[in-house]
């Protein structure tokens, strides 16, 4: 009796599982089907083109995908230092009474929905940036700001977490040589946390470009490439959103399920390299 | 009472009446501690858990300093004619002279040759010959370098536990300290790595001087000039260590040394 529930258990498990598996690569056929008009008639130029002319036509995804790239990479370079620095205070520096306090406080800003930092930004955060460095304050540099503040929480979480995980005894054994706490942060508990620290980078990294609301906000959605970041531009998520009420024709309605599809082998090689990082740490350590 | 021999070779440490508590702790951990420490020994420390052996050890180089809350409410420990005790010694400076080696080997995230020469670095040597030179004598005198000589640029995580416990000695013995503590430096390593980590201890001795905190009363009887019995936070007996196994003063001694408790 007990056998054949273990049975019925592990064989309803397994379905489960494949079930996801099955959903995956659902989302990826239709996505796959629906490009297939834009992939025939745009061709690889598609990639290439930077002219976005529905009424022409003319489908060119390089803004949305550069717009896409260049606010995730402005988001990073902001996010980064930031959240390292938050993290080392949390673990290495801050008093055991503040640790938990602020540690939670920056689990919380985790969970703000990314639509409130959208509003947040375009209402309070735009005429900042458009006082400060000219420009119309809607454009990739307010969407770099942005995103940057919303995967700061995640980082910092993360990357204390993988410090915690240093040994007490390796840190005491740098100390016991007359290091100070600079030396031991930067020779002992950065590498050891190293995998863990850039895991956590490239999952926010997923997060960032995949983002839709908070940057829908404040992008601009504009399909130019421009040197200048405080111009309006576009991304692939923001386009998505704005244009798919719009679509009247075959192809547009196809070009749209092709960036849709660009995003999804972005964020599924992030993911990959992301994960191959954690296995190797958890191979390493184990 | 407890009782302590008096020592003829001239003293590295004394330790003098120290008290020590631990953050939160409602009784002290360390009571009335006067211990001398004879200078280019080894001076084993044994009892049993939680009787205060590592502690005591741990105040040497002030390492409970690393945590917030912990008081030395009593007492000194003088080293080179100081009380370093003292809230202004300088613990840098006090900790490249008296260097610790952990229960567990503890190879920073680096290779083999930057591991030892990353107290000489901190200390602020560049120069490449010199840097050369004096990582090969540690690794000499901690006798790994027939080992390691070859694979230098290695990630040291790659040796084994005992390779990377005699590393960790070389480490240690690279900036040259004038007093050396083991924390149950063979806790964690097979017998055959043990035996080699004897034998280091009982060579370093010529050098410096060594003070080790250790489960195995065996193991203080190989290798130690002194052996110190502590009991609840108390030291109960100092004296020779060939002496103390065979004809110890204090009952309490003798029923650890013959295994009434423990």
């Amino acid at each position: 009796m007990t056998m054949l529930f273990d049975k019925i258990f592990a064989h309803s498990t397994r379905i489960i599982a494949i079930t996801v598996l099955l959903v995956v690569a659902a989302i990826f056929t239709i996505l796959f089907q629906e490009s297939l008009l834009s992939i025939q008639s745009n061709g690889f130029a598609f990639l290439s083109d930077t002219k976005w002319a529905p009424n022409l036509e003319k489908f060119g995804a390089l803004p949305s995908i550069m717009g896409s790239i260049i606010s995730t990479f402005l988001a990073m370079i902001l996010a980064i230092p930031v959240a390292i620095g938050v993290a080392i205070f949390l673990s290495e520096i801050a008093y055991e009474r503040l640790k938990a306090p602020i540690g939670i406080s920056i689990e919380l800003l985790a969970a703000i929905p990314s639509v409130v930092y959208g509003m947040w930004g375009l209402f309070y955060f735009v005429p900042i940036v458009r006082d400060i460095f000219g420009g119309m304050g809607i454009g990739m540099l307010t969407a770099g700001i942005v995103l940057s503040i919303m995967i700061l929480p995640f980082m910092a979480a993360v990357t204390r977490d993988a410090m915690n995980t240093t040994p007490d005894i390796l840190k005491e054994s740098a100390y016991a040589l007359g290091a100070t706490k600079w030396n031991v942060v930067k020779d002992v508990i950065i590498p050891y946390a190293k995998a863990g620290i850039i895991g956590s980078l490239i999952l926010a990294l997923g997060r960032a470009i995949g983002e839709t609301m908070a940057v829908t906000f404040v992008m601009g959605n504009v399909h130019k490439i421009s040197m200048d970041i405080t111009q309006p531009a576009t991304s692939i998520p923001v386009t998505l959103a704005n244009e798919f009420t719009e679509a009247d024709s075959d192809l547009y309605y196809s070009s749209l399920f092709e960036l849709a599809l660009i995003l999804l082998v972005i964020s599924f090689v992030i993911i990959a390299v992301a994960k191959s990082y954690f296995l190797r740490r958890t191979r390493r350590t184990s | 009472m407890a009782t302590i021999i008096n020592i003829p070779e001239a003293k590295a440490i004394q330790v003098n009446n120290l008290e020590f508590t631990y953050n939160g702790a409602p009784e002290p951990s360390l009571i009335d501690i006067t211990m001398p420490i004879a200078k280019n020994s080894v001076t084993a420390l044994i009892g049993p858990s939680g009787c205060g052996k590592t502690t005591l050890l741990r105040a040497f180089n002030r390492m409970h300093d690393l945590y917030p809350g912990h008081t030395y409410n009593k007492g000194e420990i003088l080293f080179e004619g100081r009380n370093i005790i003292d809230p202004k010694e300088d613990l840098i400076n006090l900790r490249i002279k008296i260097g610790m080696i952990f229960q567990k080997p503890t190879a920073f995230p680096m290779s083999i040759f930057d591991n030892v020469a990353y107290g000489l670095r901190l200390q602020g040597t560049k120069n490449k010959t010199e840097l050369n030179d004096r990582v090969e004598k540690a690794l000499k005198d901690a006798a790994i370098w027939k080992e390691t000589a070859d694979r230098l640029k290695d990630d040291a995580n790659g040796l084994s536990g005992g390779q990377q416990q005699r590393l960790c000695i070389a480490r240690a013995i690279a900036v040259e300290p004038d007093v050396l503590l083991f924390d149950e430096p063979t806790s964690a390593l097979d017998p055959i790595s043990t035996q080699g980590i004897e034998r280091l201890v009982t060579e370093l001795k010529e050098k410096m001087t060594i003070i080790i905190v250790t489960h195995n009363m065996q193991q203080a009887a190989r290798v130690s000039d002194y052996t110190g019995f502590m009991y609840l936070g108390e030291l109960i007996e100092l004296g020779k260590t060939e002496e103390m196994f065979v004809t110890p003063k204090e009952r309490l001694t003798n029923e650890y040394i013959t295994g009434k408790f423990g």
